[in-house]
């Protein structure tokens, strides 16, 4: 995973799609995996407008999606929007997420497609 | 147990204690009759600065040298300790076995307490993105609603008929009836019932509660030594799922209750339609009906006009929650398993008062851990 692109793990005997990295395919129990760049767009599963933010958020309210990719993984985030809808198009961008124990976490969040 | 609520001027292990007594002299048990205790909590560490409660809780109770264990499986503490109490009976180890869950929460901050219950889901995929149980119940609550046509009305009413049921129990943490219209649909409900994770608000969730809750286990042929009236454990689950909900096969699905169930309906030779009442997890109101479908009450879909017509109430055809559930009776989280336990025990004898459902015969529980990636299931009977 790099600040550049999205990346899933494919499963080298059968093919399946993971994220994030896991040591056995929960499909097979294969232990190789390859990287498998995500598309450049998900498609917004569900989400939540979250009011009760946890320490080390500061955005209020903060919106979580589950967020499909091919049809074949799905990514947990944050949106940078609260126009979210179920079905909305959203593209990954690298940045600050949040500080657990004080410490910054960086990743990816999604950005709405117009 | 103990009554569930605020207890500040009581420690974890004071709560522990005064429950697991309240269990032995109810049972007529003394000190020679345990074998060993289990002692559950999610949170004993975190939140109560005591590790190994097991061992204070066995040197309280002036037990030594029974065994002692803590069991900790986040919200499913209480029903993992009773499960591997009744397996060290039922391998022939122990005849006897104390368990006792407890948590002591209330003295800590809301969102502390919600960031250390967050840390059970999945540290990598989901709770470094800010991700909390209530966040999941949001998204798990739309999903519903747009794939089902669950509406805001039926959530507040799980917790219209819940809040009921706890007026009835002396030992829930709320013991107030609410009205629909104070929590859904007026301008007064926009005020008392704010938004937590939309779609779900504050009478959506369960509150914070300290409390701990204790049932003695023995073997069927020593159970006419400490009561004419004996509530048989018939069947047990226990399954998991994906941690993550983002890699569940169905994120609309608790496939782990689904599997969990219908091994306690096996073990037991029952069927769903055989229970007399169920006591479900509804740390959410959601939760409530999506376990009343998985658990296999109801069929998939179904679970919200189960509830608008009726059917869950005390007085329906299957009572769900008769206790008040987590909503009313309170979430004191590793006691709340055993809670659910001993509400079917009280039910099942007949001595739940006003909250009584009528000639019970059989019970069902189910205790969930992680957002419902682990999950007990229990069916009690008269035997």
């Amino acid at each position: 995973m790099s600040e550049n692109r999205l990346v899933a793990y494919k499963c080298k005997k059968c093919g399946a799609i993971v994220y994030p990295k896991r040591f056995l395919c929960s499909s097979c129990r294969g232990r190789d995996f390859e990287e498998y760049p995500l598309g450049g767009e998900g498609k917004v599963l569900t989400y939540t407008k979250l009011w009760a933010i946890p320490e080390g958020i500061e955005q209020l309210p903060l919106t979580l999606a589950i967020i499909e990719f091919d049809g074949k993984v799905r990514v947990t985030g944050q949106v940078l929007s609260e126009e979210v809808k179920t079905g909305d198009r959203v593209r990954p961008v690298w940045g600050h997420i949040r500080k657990v124990r004080g410490k910054e976490i960086q990743g990816f969040r999604f950005e709405l497609i117009s | 147990m103990t009554k569930f609520g605020r207890h500040d001027d009581k420690t974890l292990i004071d709560l522990m204690v005064e429950s697991s007594l309240r269990a032995l002299e109810d049972a007529g048990a003394s000190e020679k009759n345990v074998d060993a205790v289990y002692a559950a909590s999610m949170l004993a560490g975190e939140l109560n600065n005591r590790v190994a409660i097991g061992s204070a809780l066995v040197d309280q109770l002036a037990l030594i040298p029974a065994a002692a264990d803590r069991v900790e499986n986040g919200p499913a503490s209480g029903g993992s300790a009773i499960k591997n109490a009744y397996c060290g009976i039922a391998c022939g180890m122990y005849d006897t076995v104390l368990v006792t869950g407890g948590e002591k929460m209330r003295h800590v901050p809301g969102e502390t307490i919600t960031d250390y219950i967050a840390t059970m889901t999945n540290i990598e995929a989901e709770y470094v993105h800010g991700v909390t149980l209530p966040s999941l119940a949001g998204m798990l609550t739309r999903l519903y609603m747009e794939r089902y046509g669950l509406t805001e009305e039926d959530l507040a009413r799980v917790a219209v008929k819940n809040h009921l049921n706890g007026s009835k129990n002396p030992y829930a943490h709320i013991q107030q009836p609410i009205a629909l219209e104070g929590i859904y649909g007026s301008p007064e409900a926009e005020v008392n019932n704010p938004m937590i994770a939309d779609p779900i608000r504050m009478y959506h969730c369960c509150p914070v509660t300290d409390g701990a809750a204790s049932v003695l286990l023995c073997a069927t042929e020593k159970a006419k030594e400490f009561t004419d009236t004996p509530i048989r454990i018939a069947g047990i689950g226990q399954a998991t799922d994906k941690m993550a909900v983002q890699d569940r096969k169905d994120p609309a699905v608790l496939e782990a209750l689904r599997v969990s169930a219908a091994q306690a309906f096996k073990m037991s030779k029952t069927t769903p339609q055989d229970m007399s009442l169920a006591e479900l997890h509804d740390a959410f109101t959601i939760l409530e009906i999506v376990e009343s479908e998985d658990a296999g009450f109801f069929k998939k879909g179904a679970g919200s006009k189960a509830l608008r017509d009726g059917v869950t109430a005390l007085e329906g055809r299957l009572p769900i929650n008769p206790s008040g559930g987590l909503k009313a009776r309170g979430h004191p989280v590793g006691a709340t398993g055993v809670a659910q336990v001993v509400e079917l025990t009280w039910q099942l004898r007949g001595e739940a008062d006003k909250r009584q459902v009528k000639n019970a015969k059989r019970g069902f529980s189910c205790n969930l851990g992680g957002f419902a990636n682990n999950i007990l299931a229990f069916v009690l009977e008269r035997s």
